[in-house]
């Protein structure tokens, strides 16, 4: 229970007053010599059981009814989750989930779910928080911002609307990462999220130690400001574009999307959507058809012209509950030369990847490869490569080479580690080369590869690639920071992709293409899925036209301008964090564009039942405050007038105890005789 | 011995008002001389009585000679005896009698009772005597005697015996009883004066057997009107006159069951008098007990008996 006046409640030692008055009137009596002491030792023995009973129960009314009136007095404030708060801590950590479904908005009162998880923070800190230090660290930036004013919490920059998606497990390993640094005290963690599955990534390896650093550091508390998906009279739109192409018809230029809408409703029944659709400031309005709760639309064309080679637009649905996903920004240009390198000294293995990567995967883009020797780096033409292949040691940290590759994965493109045939000693962003293993005739069976992401995906039509039928016969084994996408038996990963915060993604491939390792380059699918992949994923860095995820970090680090925008204010939001058309200006290379949208992985609308959360969290003190958007009640409100009511029905009580009981004054006890 | 015995529980205009009054008994009395009250035996008194047959060994003297002319029977011819009339007092002296409120004390109020009932007994030509006494400290019971008789010389005594009557010690007047009516020889009239706080199951017994030996009971019962209503508002502390240990009680917590107990025990009084045809006087000492004898007297007497109740 929190007070906004708790200097009242000094005055606490005043219950006492009534026993004390009860002690001065015992204590006051009078002697007299009496007679019939008879009836006295009767009534007495007669009234020790109720009318004692009776008197405690009058002196504790009194002693409630003066507590209540100083806690009255103190300006005590309750809710239902104040309740559970329990008392005051000396430091506040706000975790703000601000991806994009938590823009949800109740539309007739503008307030998103972020909004009002904010709003009710601000208030519920404003009141109860005035000596605790107030941090904030949102799933944006994931930067710790102190706060000194908790009524501007909504005015803030860190937490103003964005269209990215959230990393709850780095949220919360930031939290105890500065839990840890600072000396907080007891602390409270306000976690507000709308529990996305895609957000909170239950599969992450990074919830097992989180789990145990939450629940070793005893004076913190997590209290859990959830905001479950409710479905809404309105329903939700969300448009995502999956791929931009061009294509030369007889009347001109013509742009095909690929795109889809997903439909967040009670219903499922066929609808028509405006959707608006903006290319090069020319706008069109078309009716699309939806049915059931996902409307994917493959080869959309929208006519360009005649001389549209590069260019912008976005798609933008009608309003509706979430402003955040209804825009769908695109850019297109001349599709970038498919450039592989690949650094190694193994003729078989050359081959085989530069034959792939020279396999022309659609018509009009150019496919290129190129190989380099191990002595021979200084020939790789980095500014054009879009996926590197790196059969050789790992240069030592502070080399070049390290410097150079590095700069190849922050500007997006795309690097695959194959396994040097001799040591490798140094490790690469944690990840370094193992021992060999197999070499034997017998193959190491596939036991696991990831389905639903990454290299080894299922394709559109939710296939699976025939993985099975690979054959691993060596395989060196490698360690560090790495997410798994392809496991044979006793749980050797074998392909896997190294988790680092870079644009560009950094792949290990434990085996070659060669016969006497792996039969990736005979069962060939696999291997050519896999490298194309990889490559697209490079080459978008590397096009002048470019596609990439909201976040911090997003744009890099050159001279821009914004085309558009929405979703936002944008002098309020930092770069990178809405969906946005900006045109890259740096020096010394042709413009390029690039469109900034949400993450695909926002539109899935799973969310974390209470179990699963609970199994999360196993161990941690934790409390899930579930609120609802709609929800207009307060995280603290003022109760004293409970308290006055509940101190009135003691007096009440104390007075109906207190009343004399019905004496028979009319007539005497006895009569003359 | 010089020591000057104050009578100022006499209130001579109080005697004087009362000595028209007089004190009858409620049953024919054996007294030792002739009286004013009836006899259970015949005499020679002026009032007719019956006749009966003689018998051989009646006096001669008393056969009726005009009877036996008319009817040539010998009958004897009787008449009521008057005789005089004993009145003993028992009187409670136990330390709750020394109780005082409004500055009445409630052994003087015996005294008043006592004393002016035997100066008129006396004044009458009846016998008055005593019996007084309560348990000492060692619970030996300790008794004040003083056989009736008749005569002013006797009065003198006696009244000085009441004045020397002090409060003290627990309660002895159901002992008290037992031996006033084994050493009262005949019917004789018994007052008592006491307030009667003790466990009155005893008090049957005691008064059972003074109706055994035909005597006539009367009992004032001396209580305060404090004592009943318990009209304390604030805690007080109470000291037991008789000894007892002190009691801190808050009154508002136990008036009503005080209340109660005291309507039991009035009850259980009124059906132990009723039981033994006790004449029995509930005073309440802020009445002023001129009144109270005028209103005993007068029920005693059957001309005013109406009046009186």
């Amino acid at each position: 229970m929190s007070f906004l006046q708790p200097i009242l409640l000094l005055g606490l030692p005043l219950a006492l007053l009534p026993i004390i008055i009860h002690l001065i009137n015992q204590h006051r009596h009078r002697t007299v010599e009496w007679a019939a002491m008879m009836f006295l030792l009767d009534a007495k023995k007669l009234t020790k059981g109720i009318a004692r009973l009776r008197q405690i129960l009058i002196l504790s009314l009194r002693v409630l009814a003066v507590i209540l009136l100083i806690f009255a007095a103190g300006r005590p404030l309750a809710g239902g989750w104040l309740a559970m708060t329990g008392g005051k801590a000396d430091t506040v950590l706000i975790l703000l989930d601000r991806s994009a479904s938590m823009e949800q908005q109740n539309l007739e009162t503008g307030e998103s779910k972020r909004s009002t998880a904010l709003r009710k923070l601000a208030d519920l800190l404003s009141k109860t928080a005035n000596n605790s230090e107030i941090v904030l660290i949102d799933s944006a930036t994931l930067t710790p911002t102190t706060i000194t004013d908790p009524e501007g919490l909504l005015e803030l920059p860190e937490t103003s609307v964005t269209a990215t998606a959230s990393k709850i497990p780095a949220l919360l390993q930031i939290a105890v990462d500065y839990l840890a640094t600072d000396e907080s005290g007891r602390t409270d963690i306000w976690l507000a999220s709308d529990l996305r599955q895609s957000d909170w990534d239950p599969g992450s390896g990074q919830w097992q130690a989180l789990r145990a650093e939450l629940a070793a550091n005893e004076a913190s508390r997590l209290l859990l400001l959830s905001y479950p998906a409710t479905d809404t009279a309105n329903g939700n739109l969300s448009i995502s574009v999956s791929k931009v192409g061009r294509r030369r018809a007889p009347e001109g230029m013509q742009l095909v999307l690929d795109f889809t809408i997903r439909r967040q409703s009670n219903s499922d029944e066929p609808t028509n959507v405006p959707l608006e659709f903006t290319v090069n400031e020319m706008r069109t309005v078309q009716e699309i058809a939806l049915s059931g709760k996902e409307t994917v639309r493959l080869g959309h064309v929208i006519p360009l012209g005649r001389n549209n080679g590069k260019g912008w637009g976005r798609i933008d649905l009608p309003a509706d509950d979430n402003p955040a996903d209804n825009t769908a920004f695109l850019v297109f240009a001349d599709p970038p030369v498919r450039k592989t390198v690949v650094v190694s000294d193994d003729q078989f293995a050359v081959e085989a990847i530069t034959a792939a990567a020279r396999a022309a995967l659609e018509t009009d883009i150019q496919y290129e490869a190129d190989t380099v020797g191990t002595d021979q780096l200084s020939r790789i033409p980095w500014e054009d490569t879009a996926l590197l292949f790196w059969q050789a040691p790992i240069p030592a940290p502070d080399s070049p080479e390290s410097a150079l590759l590095s700069q190849h994965l922050a500007t997006g493109r795309t690097l695959v580690f194959l396994p040097p045939a001799g040591a490798s000693d140094h490790p690469f962003k944690g990840f370094s080369w193992e021992d060999w293993t197999g070499g034997g005739n017998d193959p190491l069976p596939v036991e696991w590869w990831r389905t639903e992401t990454s290299l080894l995906a299922n394709t559109q039509s939710g296939e699976s690639l025939p993985v099975d039928d690979l054959n691993f016969f060596r395989v060196r084994e490698f360690s560090g920071d790495v997410q798994p996408l392809l496991r044979t038996g006793e749980n050797t990963p074998v392909i896997a992709k190294l988790i680092s915060e870079t644009p560009g993604s950094a792949y290990a491939w434990g085996t070659l293409p060669r016969t006497d390792h792996s039969s990736l380059a005979t069962d060939g699918i696999v291997f050519f899925v896999m490298l194309h992949r990889a490559l697209e994923e490079g080459a978008n860095a590397v096009a002048p036209a470019q596609f990439r995820e909201t976040g911090s970090g997003a744009i890099p680090d050159i001279p821009y301008s914004i085309l558009a925008q929405s979703g936002g204010d944008a002098s309020l939001t930092a770069p990178g964090l809405l969906p946005t058309a900006i045109s890259l200006d740096a020096e010394g290379e042709s413009r390029r564009l690039m469109a900034l949208n949400r993450p695909v992985s926002e539109d899935d609308l799973k969310t974390l039942r209470p179990e699963a959360i609970a199994s999360l969290l196993e161990g941690v003190n934790y409390r899930q405050v579930s609120d609802e958007l709609n929800s207009g009640s307060s995280l603290a409100s003022e109760v004293w007038r409970a308290f006055l009511v509940i101190m009135s029905l003691a007096l009440l009580a104390e007075a109906i105890l207190s009343l004399p009981a019905r004496t028979e004054a009319e007539q005497p006890v006895v009569g003359l005789r | 011995m010089a020591e000057s015995i104050q009578r100022d529980f006499l209130d001579p205009v109080v005697l004087g008002r009362l000595m028209g009054l007089p004190l009858n008994s409620r049953h024919p009395m054996l007294g030792s001389v002739s009286g004013r009250h009836r006899s259970p035996v015949k005499g020679s008194a002026l009032e007719f009585a019956q006749y009966r047959k003689y018998v051989p060994g009646d006096d001669t003297r008393r056969l009726d000679w005009r009877t036996w002319g008319r009817t040539d029977r010998y009958y004897i011819k009787e008449f009521e005896a008057d005789t005089n009339l004993r009145l003993c007092f028992i009187v409670d002296t136990s330390g709750s009698m020394g109780y005082e409120t409004g500055g009445i004390n409630r052994l003087n109020y015996a005294r008043s009772i006592a004393g002016t009932l035997a100066y008129l007994t006396v004044h009458q030509g009846d016998a008055a005597g005593l019996y007084a006494g309560a348990k000492s400290e060692d619970g030996s019971t300790f008794q004040e005697e003083l056989p009736p008789k008749r005569g002013a010389l006797h009065l003198g005594v006696m009244l000085d015996l009441i004045a020397r009557l002090k409060s003290g010690g627990e309660t002895a007047l159901v002992e008290s009883i037992h031996a006033a009516a084994e050493k009262i020889p005949q019917r004789a009239m018994i007052v008592i004066v006491s307030d009667l706080l003790f466990d009155l199951d005893p008090l049957q017994e005691a008064f059972d057997h003074l109706r055994f030996r035909k005597h006539d009971i009367a009992l004032f019962h001396l209580l305060d009107r404090e004592e009943i209503d318990f009209t304390f508002d604030r805690p007080t502390r109470f000291l037991d006159l008789e000894g007892g240990p002190s009691l801190l009680a808050d009154p508002s917590l136990i008036q009503q069951k005080y209340r109660e107990a005291v309507k039991d025990y009035l009850g259980k009084v009124d059906r132990i008098v009723n039981h033994s045809v006790v004449d029995y006087h509930r005073t309440f000492l802020d009445e002023p007990y001129d009144q109270v004898l005028a209103r005993f007297l007068m029920g005693r007497n059957p001309k005013t008996a109406r009046s009186a109740r």
